[in-house]
């Protein structure tokens, strides 16, 4: 039991690590971006190529690719994102066109085959506490989803560029009326989505085989937790990720993975049957 | 000096005011009246750039405004309160006051002193969460916002609508003050004929978002008034 809540945590944190950037953009932009899951494959592929080609140690691609999706984002934002606000539909579509574009280019220059990356010696060891064995990498996955975290709630709460973008959140008219440029605001607020997407990318390339169409199954999982969490809620994307993480490994436990998924699906039905607007929402007049 | 000539302004595809012009000097008080959907707002959001397209020339001490994006325009000197006050529910009334920083030149986070002696509620909340305000104080939060920003003109919204009686007269008070003692341009919306012949010398009367009328304030007689604006 203790250790299918420790690995509960762990896919929980996973998700949490490739749900923030989703929360950061949908929650304050209302932009659905479909090319988020492709944003990670690239992270993945950051890592991939600084071993074939840059030898950088591991943790050093976490900034390399924050840098590298972050500054795709901007591009993207600028491009294709910034001329269709207020077009739900028409954003859907364009960044699931990117993704597609993304996972082309990608196929092209590393090819379709599975890729592996190979972590540092201090990350591949495992901890074990009383009976239950704790994989060093799972316990770095969970501490990089919760800096991240920490680094995201700073941002939006204790910056300026955060306070401008919670004004733009709530009435971009009125934030432009005080001086707020709310253009570059959004185009900064899409790359650090984007930036965050790429650090997960990095860490996910640690565990699990990297491929074009990886992204994909993240993306699905991470929305889920978003909409489950309520979407403008930082709090409640980590709080659902917990969550859905937890019951996931449980439900797995105590029969298998495919039932897992079912419940996990039905939850989120549920929860958003009951709570429209998701678990945690602002109340605000 | 804030100067329209010739302004036409659409919002998608309605045409919402018509060759508008009229020169307003720094340091007066000027108010503009009319029936309600005769384009009083419409000329407001046109000055702040916040209609679709625009024709003819804005000028703001003869810089030119028109090519400016909404938030240059702030940076320029306009401050605008508008209709419903729109102020930031999830801020606490510090937050709200300090966003009008943003449009300050020089990039500081000061409190406006003035705002906070002119509405000594807010000082006394600075902590509270906007939302939780009255309709009122919110309203005396939305102008304490545009002082923040030290504005050369302060665009105002029928400020005083749907609010209970002694906070109207606060806010009128504070109003005729920023103007008379601080010489703080006003550009005033306002259906109170009475408050607006008591505190504004020019007036421009809006009808079918042209202007009917227009100038010193006594010229707005009885007349005018019926036919523009009774319904």
């Amino acid at each position: 039991m203790l250790s299918s809540i420790l690995s509960g945590l762990s896919i929980g944190s996973v998700l949490l690590l490739v749900a923030l950037g989703l929360t950061v953009i949908y929650g304050s932009m209302g932009i659905i971006n479909m090319a988020h899951g492709e944003l990670v494959m690239l992270g993945a592929y950051v890592t991939v190529f600084s071993e074939r080609f840059l030898r950088l140690p591991f943790l050093l691609c976490l900034p390399l690719a924050f840098g590298v999706t972050a500054g795709l984002g901007l591009l993207i934002e600028r491009v294709v994102v910034r001329r269709l606000y207020g077009r739900l539909l028409d954003t859907l579509l364009a960044t699931w066109g990117i993704g597609i574009i993304l996972q082309q280019v990608i196929r092209l220059s590393f090819g379709p085959e599975l890729q592996n990356v190979s972590v540092p010696g201090f990350l591949t060891g495992e901890y074990r506490i009383g009976e239950v064995s704790l994989q060093a990498y799972r316990l770095a996955i969970f501490l990089v989803a919760l800096a991240l975290f920490a680094i995201a709630l700073l941002i939006l709460y204790r910056t300026d560029f955060g306070t401008q973008l919670r004004a733009v959140t709530q009435n971009p008219q009125i934030s432009a009326c005080n001086g707020i440029n709310v253009n570059q605001i959004r185009s900064y607020t899409f790359a650090l989505g984007s930036g965050l997407a790429g650090v997960a990318g990095v860490m996910v390339s640690g565990f699990n085989a990297v491929s074009p169409t990886m992204g994909t199954n993240y993306v699905v999982d991470s929305f889920i937790v978003v909409v489950v969490g309520g979407v403008s809620s930082l709090v409640g994307t980590v709080a659902s990720s917990a969550l859905l993480g937890s019951v996931n490994s449980v439900v797995a436990w105590m029969s298998n993975d495919v039932l897992a998924k079912v419940v996990l699906l039905g939850l989120a039905i549920a929860v958003i049957r009951f709570f429209p607007k998701g678990l945690f929402t602002i109340q605000s007049r | 000096m804030l100067e329209l000539e010739k302004v036409d302004s659409f919002y998608g595809n309605s045409h919402i005011l018509h060759q508008v012009s009229f020169a307003i000097p720094s340091g007066s008080f000027t108010a503009v009246v009319g029936r309600n959907g005769m384009g009083k707002t419409m000329l407001l959001k046109t000055i702040m750039g916040l209609t679709d397209r625009v024709r003819g020339s804005l000028l703001l001490n003869t810089h030119p405004l028109t090519p400016l994006p909404t938030h240059c325009r702030a940076k320029a000197g306009l401050a605008y309160v508008p209709q419903g006050r729109e102020i930031i529910s999830q801020f606490t009334v510090k937050e709200n006051i300090l966003m009008g920083c943003y449009a300050r030149l020089d990039g500081k986070k000061k409190m406006p002193e003035l705002a906070l002696e002119l509405f000594p509620y807010l000082k006394d909340n600075l902590n509270r969460r906007a939302g939780l305000l009255s309709g009122g104080q919110q309203q005396q939060l939305a102008i304490a916002r545009a002082l923040a920003a030290k504005p050369a003109v302060l665009l105002l919204d029928e400020p005083t609508e749907g609010i209970q009686p002694n906070i109207v007269e606060q806010i009128e008070q504070a109003i005729t003050r920023l103007n008379q003692d601080f010489g703080l341009t006003i550009v005033l919306v306002e259906q109170n004929i009475a408050f607006a012949r008591r505190a504004a010398q020019q007036f421009i009367m809006l009808n079918n978002g042209a202007i009917a009328a227009k100038g010193s304030i006594h010229e707005l007689s009885d007349e005018l008034v019926h036919r523009y604006m009774a319904v």
